[in-house]
């Protein structure tokens, strides 16, 4: 295998050690990675900007395919580092100004289209369906989204969470009844997401684990069993340290 | 002090603990639980499949390595249907810190599965903008990627003959770990240029499309770790996705018991606190 294999193996296992001791409590050995991860990741964003913008789409276009209209975007861009000479900071505003029209012009139309209208054409479906002959038919299935029953469920949901949120109407009477049926599709929305969220969260921990488990075999050094013992070591001599410079009570 | 209350006040580093054992422990025993296909996972599947060979699959791996665990078994399982399908592949990422990743899956898989870079595929890599470069490669797909990750000059690629833009792409799939991703794609890309869009997601954020998948805006969805296993299921090549489910079903259970019993614990407190009230 190659060494650069075994080292990046040696790495990830330390690394996701270290971070795993924060279950126990904060010590130095989490703060170290915690540091390294942060750093290794603007360092490496600085790179590849520098690598993709700078050098790719602007550089090489215009010193070796002589492109010089990237010249307009460059000076834009480069109107945003006025901002730190005090006296031409005003200038960064044309930057922003040109960022925000485009960024607002290119996404408004494009989100209303997609999250508003075509949400709302996706909620606001047949109650009953009209079959071949004429005639009027109601599916009951739960399990079908597209079903009568389901479009009924939705009616439903949409009508008593958009009440829920409509404050300027007291909620009393019949109106209570509305914003709790509400705050009942709310809880059942929400609950799904957590539950997804316990799925992905403990998908994160599978995924370090599997990768731990792989690490321990001979042909990686052993890392997992050396790292480990290394870890626990390290935390016994922290917390014996510690115990050491405490005050007496 | 009564069990219910030791209970409650239990160290949270045994319920760590216990979590862990039960992650650790299917992962070294596998048993092996049914996994059942869901018809969102079979609606990408279903989709790559009745591509016919050469068709332009382009796969956006729009996540950085903090979502690993639950999208690079995905990445594989649809890179390998995809060149068993003998498809076209263009890979690319919207996430900066994923870029290394990105192209280490991509050209990893290819390698495993025979094929050569530019022919059969290609990384374009990442490129700043997120939905901007979403619309430049709708328009002109070289002024967005002049070059691949590689430095090669994208006209020259035989993997692209015929593509010029979005719309000459058949099959569209974004891994997405949050925005930018699988919305980004459909507000900027299908619903402007009007190729197939299906997406992969982490679970964190899979509550939030299935609206745009009941709508029909993407026409299937991976969700999660879980959502892999299904379609490693589906290509008959079973990974890491797969080995990980007993884990995951372990400890959901866990996590199930565990709300059951804080809550009974929970109540009898409360029950036994009003009975001392009456008394």
């Amino acid at each position: 295998m190659p060494f650069e294999v075994i080292f990046g193996a040696w790495v990830a296992t330390g690394l996701t050690l270290f971070i795993l001791t924060f279950l126990y409590e904060d010590n130095p050995l989490f703060k170290i990675a915690e540091h390294l991860y942060v750093g290794v990741s603007v360092g490496y964003a600085i790179v590849k900007t520098y690598d993709t913008v700078v050098i790719r789409l602007i550089y090489e276009p215009m010193v070796k395919q002589g492109d010089w209209s990237l010249l307009v975007p460059l000076v834009i861009g480069s109107l945003m580092l006025a901002r730190y000479v005090p006296k031409a900071a005003w200038m960064s505003r044309i930057a922003f100004a040109f960022v925000v029209g485009v960024g607002s012009g290119l996404a408004i139309p494009r989100v209303i289209s997609s999250y508003i209208l075509k949400q709302i054409e996706d909620t606001v479906r047949p109650l009953v369906s009209l079959a071949t002959d004429g005639s009027t038919t109601f599916t009951y299935s739960l399990l079908d989204p597209a079903s009568n029953l389901n479009a009924i469920v939705l009616l439903i949901g949409v009508v008593s969470v958009l009440f829920y949120f409509f404050f300027s109407v007291e909620h009393t009477g019949p109106g209570k009844v509305v914003a709790r049926t509400g705050i009942l599709f709310l809880m059942i929305a929400f609950g799904a997401a957590f539950g997804y969220t316990v799925m992905a969260r403990m998908s994160l921990l599978i995924g370090r684990l599997s990768d731990l488990i792989d690490y321990s075999h001979p042909e990686y050094g052993r890392a997992t069993w050396w790292l480990l013992a290394v870890t626990i070591a390290t935390l016994i001599a922290f917390r014996a340290r510690r115990r050491g410079t405490e005050p007496p009570q | 002090m009564s069990l219910a209350e030791r209970m409650l006040s239990i160290d949270r580093r045994i319920i760590f603990l216990m979590i862990g054992l039960c992650t650790l422990i299917p992962l070294l025993y596998p048993v092996g639980l049914a996994i059942k296909v869901s018809p969102e996972v079979k609606s990408v599947y279903d989709y790559i499949e009745s591509l016919p060979a050469g068709s332009v699959f382009l796969l956006s791996l729009d996540f950085d390595p903090a979502s690993k665990p639950e999208l690079y078994p995905q990445a594989v399982a649809l890179m390998r249907h995809a060149f068993k399908k003998n498809l076209r592949v263009i890979g690319m990422t919207l996430w900066l810190p994923g870029t290394g990743m990105a192209n280490e899956v991509v050209s990893r898989i290819a390698r495993e599965e025979g094929k050569v870079a530019g022919k059969d595929y290609v990384f374009l890599g990442w490129s700043p903008g997120g939905g901007s470069v979403i619309i430049n490669m709708g328009q002109d797909l070289y002024k967005a990627f002049p070059t691949d990750y590689n430095n090669q000059p994208t006209r020259d690629l035989a993997v692209l003959n015929g593509v010029q833009s979005l719309r000459d792409v058949n099959y569209v799939v974004s891994l997405a770990a949050g925005t930018t991703g699988i919305e980004t794609w459909y507000v900027f890309g299908k619903d402007k240029y009007k190729f197939e869009l299906g997406g992969g997601c982490t679970g964190v954020i899979a509550p939030g499309l299935y609206p745009l998948l009941r709508s029909g805006q993407i026409n299937g969805l991976i969700g999660g770790l879980r959502g892999a296993a299904e379609y490693e299921v589906l290509i008959g090549k079973k990974g890491k996705a797969v080995a990980g489910m007993d884990a995951q079903s372990a400890t959901h259970f866990a996590i199930i018991l565990l709300v059951i019993l804080c809550n009974v614990f929970y109540f009898s407190i409360r029950t036994s606190g009003k009975t001392a009230g009456q008394h």
